[in-house]
């Protein structure tokens, strides 16, 4: 055996040995297979060749062909043999032969007839990776010493001889044929995409094979993909967008979008499989880039068409499958979002003009009452139509009003969740559309200057489910969440809080309350969404509440210790703090007090300034009321019960002492301005419990020596009687009593801004300062301009700024 | 049912049967067990080591045999392995003569035994340092065959180098 194994240092008889296995290696017969005893005899060969020439170099050998080692000093596994004074690795010739034998072998493979380059070349290959592999191992002495070292000593051009092999199969077969060999691959893939059944492996390999090309001669650990791109990427994409330019615009004419999309989704899957299956990571990035563009960028213009059609007939899951193919691009979103808010508007007009016209050809007395003011109705036969308010612009039910919106909002809510998975984009489109419809619309603003009356209207809505009064029926489907759904789309907050006050004002002074922990659950919530300054002078209204509960029962303890409680049964005295609430005191009230009531009510005041030295109480006598009971009946019928004003009692008790009194008379009782005492005195004529004398109203009523006399006994099919509902009272200066209060709130929440501002910055650019007002405004309502401007103003006039050059301010301490 | 078992046959052709990773402490059997098995080991697997007589083998398995589980780092920690002490074990294995220390070296270098390789060039290195050129040629049994001439320019040459 040993005979047949060189041992010598002989390079032609060593290669002589060697080449038959090659052979067998990289199987040129055919595949006879290799056994272990040649792979053996061949690597003990090339050992036996290097170790032998490195012991007894020929001379000159070592550097023979310019590929010897430079020798010199040397790393470990080296043995020095003393008796020679040169030692030098061994490798070069023999490398040198591999080389030549390389290029000779794969020069000499040679496609049959029958098959495809494809074919031939991933057979060849395949099977040339194997030998590859084999001759490495067996090189493996010359790889280990002479290969490393001359790499280490910085030459690029010696490979081990895996990598020699397959640079070889580059420079003398792959790249005279890339051209051929890639575009059968790209055949291949066009009938894959055709639907034609393929062989895939033979693409698969193909492409391998441009991955292993890859080599990087300077650092061959390191793998690179230039050859795969080079030869394959770049033409791949951009057959694949020809492709499918071609495909879809012939799909589309043939087609509806909805199966466009869904094609679309299909040849998606199809690429990304493919891509998983035989492409590299590298590609899959570009080709879905590329199929990004062409499939769905370049036809985004005829989705965004159909998408309004798509909304209109609330096709939810062909408008998921828009977005899902749409956000594949971000950018392609942007005109989407748009559409919808467009939409969304649009859909909020229609509807909002619906109710307004609705409301319009509805009986006023609905409408009227449909404004939510509370007016309860009027007593007895009356004739109801002239005694309600009606107001110049009728009125869309509040109920109705907030419903619509809150429709319109949870229908887009729906598809923003179902069809878009709430993405911010679509969520921020359907927010600027609500806010903008919520705010602005012929409901709201029937003039483009008018004040938005939404939040009028939220706060009313509110009051209609937080009254006592109101039927649950009616209510059931009101509810908190509804109220801060629209609260948190209005702009102008600050004008919902004046309102809503006024309303919980009303409800919290006439007991009107349905329940209160549902009251401070929304100024919880209403805290929470804005702000603890936004809510506090509610808050203080009910802490005013509490304790002036706490007062009542000082004051009734006091009393009962002391006398009688002449002709009082109970009373509900409230200290109300000036400026929290929405009231007033007026001049038109000034009442004097009946003597029956002074003793509580001077006990009262007792007390308080007690309490509380120093304060002012104002009695707001317009508000409030009182029951009594008139011993006016029938005899053996039960006493009646009227509900009367302040002002009304006072004109009530003083006929206990007589029963006819001139208007003179009673004006200097009560007190009143007189055209007050005349509008409370009007029911009482209207109803017939003070005959007037001589008749007729209400020019004669107020005359000084016009007479009311009390009727012996009072003629009423009811027993309770109200007589407060029926004075006239003044919304409209209410309204603009409102209007005002919201005015004067801004101008100071502005200036207060703009002070706090000028204290931090001393001296500011007038944009910038109109800027950052205008930003911190936000919360609370959208500030004008025109309005900042004149604030600015006024504050300059009291010296707060002064101007520096034209567009300056500065502070002045 | 027992592993198959590769059969490493010497120069003088004795069989050696060993256990797969036995042999495999010999990267070069690795490859060609690997190469000529791509689907993994199914049989006893034999294969000549023309270069490596019994006695040696012999020696070069009980290493392997000894070793089989042992983990050696990766070649990337050249300095590590330079600097690092040769194995107690190996230091007793290698208690051999001179004339089989080297064909143990030889046999692990052409069978691509790393491991097995360091240790005996150490034990060899262990063996020069410290000694004179004459205790030097007494050990390795060198024939002086410099002048005196020669010698003594050789000493001026590396006069640095001596130990004061």
């Amino acid at each position: 055996m040993s005979a047949s194994c060189p041992t010598g240092s002989d390079l032609n008889s060593t290669w002589l040995f060697v080449q038959p296995g090659l052979e067998f290696i990289l199987g040129s017969h055919g595949d006879q297979g290799v056994n272990s005893k040649m792979y053996m005899n061949c690597y003990t060969a090339i050992y036996n060749y290097c170790v032998n020439k490195s012991r007894h170099p020929t001379p000159g050998g070592g550097s023979l062909s310019g590929l010897g080692s430079s020798g010199g000093s040397d790393k470990s596994g080296s043995q020095a043999y003393s008796s020679t004074n040169s030692y030098s690795l061994a490798g070069a010739e023999i490398y040198r032969k591999l080389d030549d034998y390389l290029i000779q072998y794969i020069s000499s493979l040679k496609k049959e007839d029958q098959e495809s380059f494809l074919e031939f070349y991933v057979k060849k290959w395949t099977r040339f990776t194997i030998g590859a592999g084999y001759m490495n191992n067996v090189f493996d002495y010359m790889n280990r010493y002479w290969v490393q070292k001359e790499r280490s000593d910085g030459r690029r051009d010696v490979f081990d001889v895996n990598t020699l092999s397959l640079l070889k199969w580059k420079t003398h077969l792959f790249n005279a044929n890339a051209k051929k060999l890639i575009e059968e691959v790209l055949e291949q893939i066009t009938k894959q995409r055709n639907n034609e059944i393929v062989d895939t492996s033979l693409i698969s390999s193909a492409i391998k094979s441009l991955v292993f090309l890859g080599i990087d001669v300077q650092d061959l650990k390191k793998p690179n993909l230039v050859v795969y791109i080079k030869h394959f990427e770049n033409i791949f994409l951009e057959k694949t967008a020809e492709y499918y330019t071609k495909e879809s615009n012939q799909f589309l004419e043939q087609h509806n979008v909805v199966d466009y999309m869904k094609k679309c989704e299909v040849r998606l899957g199809e690429e990304v499989s493919r891509s998983n299956n035989y492409l590299e990571d590298h590609t899959k990035k570009y080709l879905l880039e590329t199929l990004n563009k062409v499939l769905i960028e370049d036809h985004a213009q005829i989705m965004y068409n159909q998408f309004l059609d798509l909304l209109e007939q609330y096709q939810i899951g062909h408008i998921q499958r828009m977005y899902k193919l749409l956000s594949r691009i971000p950018s392609t979103l942007e005109p989407l979002a748009k559409c919808l808010e467009y939409h969304i508007k649009e859909v909020a007009v229609k509807e909002i003009e619906e109710i307004k016209r609705a409301a319009e050809v509805e009986p006023v007395g609905e409408a009227s009452s449909a404004t939510g003011t509370p007016t309860p109705a009027a007593p007895g036969a009356a004739p109801a139509g002239s005694l309600l308010r009606r107001k110049p612009n009728p009125g869309v039910n509040p109920k109705t009003y907030i419903h619509t919106l809150l429709q319109v909002y949870f229908k887009f809510n729906e598809v923003v969740t179902s069809a878009f998975n709430r993405d911010p984009l679509f969520i921020k489109a359907l927010d600027n559309a609500c806010r903008h419809f919520i705010n602005k619309n012929s409901v709201a603003t029937p003039t483009p200057k008018s004040p938005c009356r939404t939040p009028d209207l939220l706060a009313r809505y509110s009051d209609a489910f937080l009254k006592a009064t109101s039927k649950e029926s009616d209510i059931s489907d009101m509810s908190t969440d509804n109220l801060m759904i629209i609260f948190k789309f209005i702009e102008d907050k600050d004008s919902f809080e004046e309102h809503y006050r006024r309303l919980l004002a009303k409800r919290l002074i006439n007991s009107n309350t349905k329940s209160d922990e549902l009251e401070e659950s929304i100024i919880q919530r209403l805290q929470e969404e804005n702000s603890l300054e936004y809510t506090s002078k509610m808050t203080k209204m009910f802490q005013d509440m509490k304790a002036s509960e706490d007062l009542k029962n000082n004051v009734k303890e006091e009393l009962d210790q002391s006398s009688t409680t002449a002709g009082v049964k109970d009373f509900t005295p409230l200290i109300l703090a000036h400026s929290m609430w929405p009231f007033k005191f007026s001049e038109d009230y000034d009442l004097k007090l009946a003597p029956e009531l002074s003793q509580p009510f001077q006990k009262l005041e007792e007390i308080y300034h007690r309490k509380h030295n120093g304060r002012q109480l104002q009695w707001l006598w317009n508000h409030g009321k009182s029951e009594i009971k008139a011993n006016l009946s029938r005899k053996g019928k039960p006493p009646f019960l009227f509900t009367v004003s302040n002002v009304q009692l006072m004109i009530l008790l003083a006929f206990n002492k007589k029963s006819t009194y001139t208007f003179k008379e009673l004006s200097e009782l009560v007190g009143v301005a007189k055209h007050t005492l005349e509008s409370h005195l009007l029911p009482f004529t209207k109803y017939k419990l003070l005959d007037q004398s001589p008749t007729g109203s209400p020019e004669v009523l107020g005359l000084p020596d016009t007479t009311f006399t009390i009727v012996e006994e009072y003629k009423s099919k009811k027993l309770k009687v109200n007589f407060v509902s029926s004075i006239k009272t003044e919304v409209k200066q209410e309204e603009e009593e409102t209007k005002k209060e919201i005015d004067e709130t801004r101008r100071n929440y502005l200036s207060a801004c703009i002070v706090r501002i000028m204290k931090a910055r001393k001296t500011i650019h007038h944009n910038t300062l109109v800027n950052e007002v205008a930003t911190q405004a936000l919360s609370r309502f959208r500030a004008k301009i025109i309005d900042i401007k004149k604030v600015i103003d006024y504050l300059i006039e009291r010296e707060y700024l002064k101007r520096v050059d034209n567009d300056t301010y500065e502070y002045v301490a | 049912m027992s592993q198959p078992k590769v059969i490493i046959v010497s120069s003088d052709d004795e069989k050696f049967p060993v256990e797969l990773k036995v042999a495999e402490k010999s990267i070069l059997i690795k490859n060609m067990v690997n190469d000529l098995n791509p689907d993994g080991l199914e049989e006893d697997f034999e294969l000549p080591t023309p270069n490596v007589k019994s006695t040696v083998l012999a020696k070069v398995l009980e290493w392997c045999e000894h070793h089989k589980d042992s983990i050696f780092p990766d070649d990337d920690e050249e300095d590590a392995k330079k600097s690092a002490p040769v194995d107690e074990w190996d230091k007793n294995f290698l208690q051999v003569d001179q004339e089989m220390l080297y064909e143990i070296i030889l046999a692990a270098n052409y069978l691509n035994i790393r491991p097995l390789l360091d240790s005996g060039c150490k034990i060899v290195a262990e063996m020069i340092r410290g000694k004179s050129p004459e205790e030097l040629r007494r050990t390795f049994n060198i024939v002086n065959d410099f002048s005196p001439e020669e010698e003594a320019a050789i000493r001026r040459e590396n006069e640095w180098a001596e130990d004061r």
